[in-house]
């Protein structure tokens, strides 16, 4: 369900990525969102149990890693004796970047990273 | 933590499944576990996946019915495909028929991305006229305009065909990750419009072991609610006939 005030965002599910914990590693994988708004991505994570200084992102080609050390372990009530300590996600943008314009924000155990999309296009004169 | 029984006068059924950040299910499901409420059925469907839960030695099914004194509970652990959301609302209204219901209560989550995640608010959305003054009376503001599809959508369809009134309690949550912490107001909202005391700081504890925990059934929730989407294509009219 989806209040009208916000029709101004294109409305479309955002890109989903599966999950896949790593048991051995103790790293579970963080869920997130990618949406394209206007002329950038949004690209949700979802971090509990994370404080702001203990999350790293990096950034190779058109590839974004996320990862982060979690405040306490978590264990897993349907994984017997799981212990996890970090998060870890690596997601592929659907296209070129603008890689020095790219911004973060982390409020409420999510991070949120906007990146402005690069225009290869050109201008088209209106006789 | 400490629960005054609930005893409406009034026949109620609280229904909640999987939906935008899982407000339905975090809300009811603490509801139950708070009234200490007893299990009194299950609903099965040929077309439910294979799926049990166990809790503390007990299996259950996916979709399960509770009561204490006048207070049901129909709530469902499962998101449902568009076909299995109107079977599902079918069997809602059948149990309401069966059991002299008088109203029923929908807890569920909208989105809104530009809410203050500070302070979330409750919309109500009624079915039929009579049920307007719960909302006044308890302070949810009334849900104007939007779109609504999938489950609700289905819910809503059938009891307003009926003469059995609902009422649909939307929490402002955020749509694609489980959001324990919209599901707090919504169980205060609730409490209040069924004149109970419910303590939410055994969730507020929990919130955010809640929100890893509650990755997968996230995930096929999103699942479900795009391909009940992409069933009702006219959910979303254009701009210019709004």
């Amino acid at each position: 369900m989806k209040k009208s005030d916000d029709f101004d965002i294109a409305f479309s599910f955002p890109t989903l990525h599966r999950m896949l914990d790593d048991v051995e590693q103790q790293i579970l994988a963080p869920l997130s969102c990618l949406r394209e708004v206007g002329y950038e991505w949004i690209l949700e994570i979802d971090l509990p149990l994370v404080d702001k200084k203990d999350i790293s992102i990096s950034l190779d080609d058109n590839t974004i890693t996320v990862e982060a050390k979690l405040r306490e372990e978590y264990s897993d009530p349907l994984i017997y004796k799981s212990k996890f300590k970090y998060f870890k996600k690596t997601i592929t943008l659907p296209g070129k970047a603008d890689t020095k314009k790219i911004t973060a924000k982390f409020e409420r155990g999510r991070l949120v990273i906007r990146i402005p999309k690069i225009h290869l296009g050109r201008k088209i004169k209106i006789n | 933590m400490k629960n005054q029984p609930s005893k409406p006068s009034d026949k109620i059924l609280l229904v909640g499944f999987p939906s935008n950040g899982l407000v339905g299910t975090f809300t009811i499901s603490y509801l139950v576990h708070s009234l200490k409420m007893e299990l009194i059925g299950e609903i099965d469907h040929p077309d439910l996946p294979p799926a049990l839960f166990v809790e503390n030695g007990e299996v259950l099914a996916p979709i399960r019915i509770y009561q204490k004194d006048n207070l049901h509970v129909i709530m469902s652990d499962m998101p449902f495909d568009p076909f299995l959301a109107q079977d599902f609302a079918g069997s809602i209204i059948e149990y309401c028929k069966k059991n002299n219901i008088e109203k029923i209560i929908i807890v569920s989550g909208m989105e809104t991305i530009n809410r203050d995640p500070k302070a979330p608010k409750v919309y109500g959305l009624v079915t039929h006229p009579s049920l307007e003054k719960l909302l006044y009376q308890n302070d949810v503001s009334k849900f104007l305009s939007g779109s609504i599809f999938g489950t609700d959508a289905a819910l809503i369809s059938v009891f307003r065909k009926s003469r059995i009134p609902a009422v649909v309690l939307y929490a402002e949550c955020h749509p694609f990750f489980p959001d324990p912490e919209a599901s707090v107001i919504a169980i205060s909202t609730l409490a209040k419009i069924l004149k109970i005391h419910v303590d939410t700081k055994d969730i507020q504890k929990k919130i955010e072991r809640l929100r890893i925990q509650h990755r997968n059934l996230m995930e096929e929730t999103i699942k479900a609610l795009q391909a009940q989407q992409e069933k009702q294509p006219q959910a979303r009219a254009p701009q210019i006939y709004r």
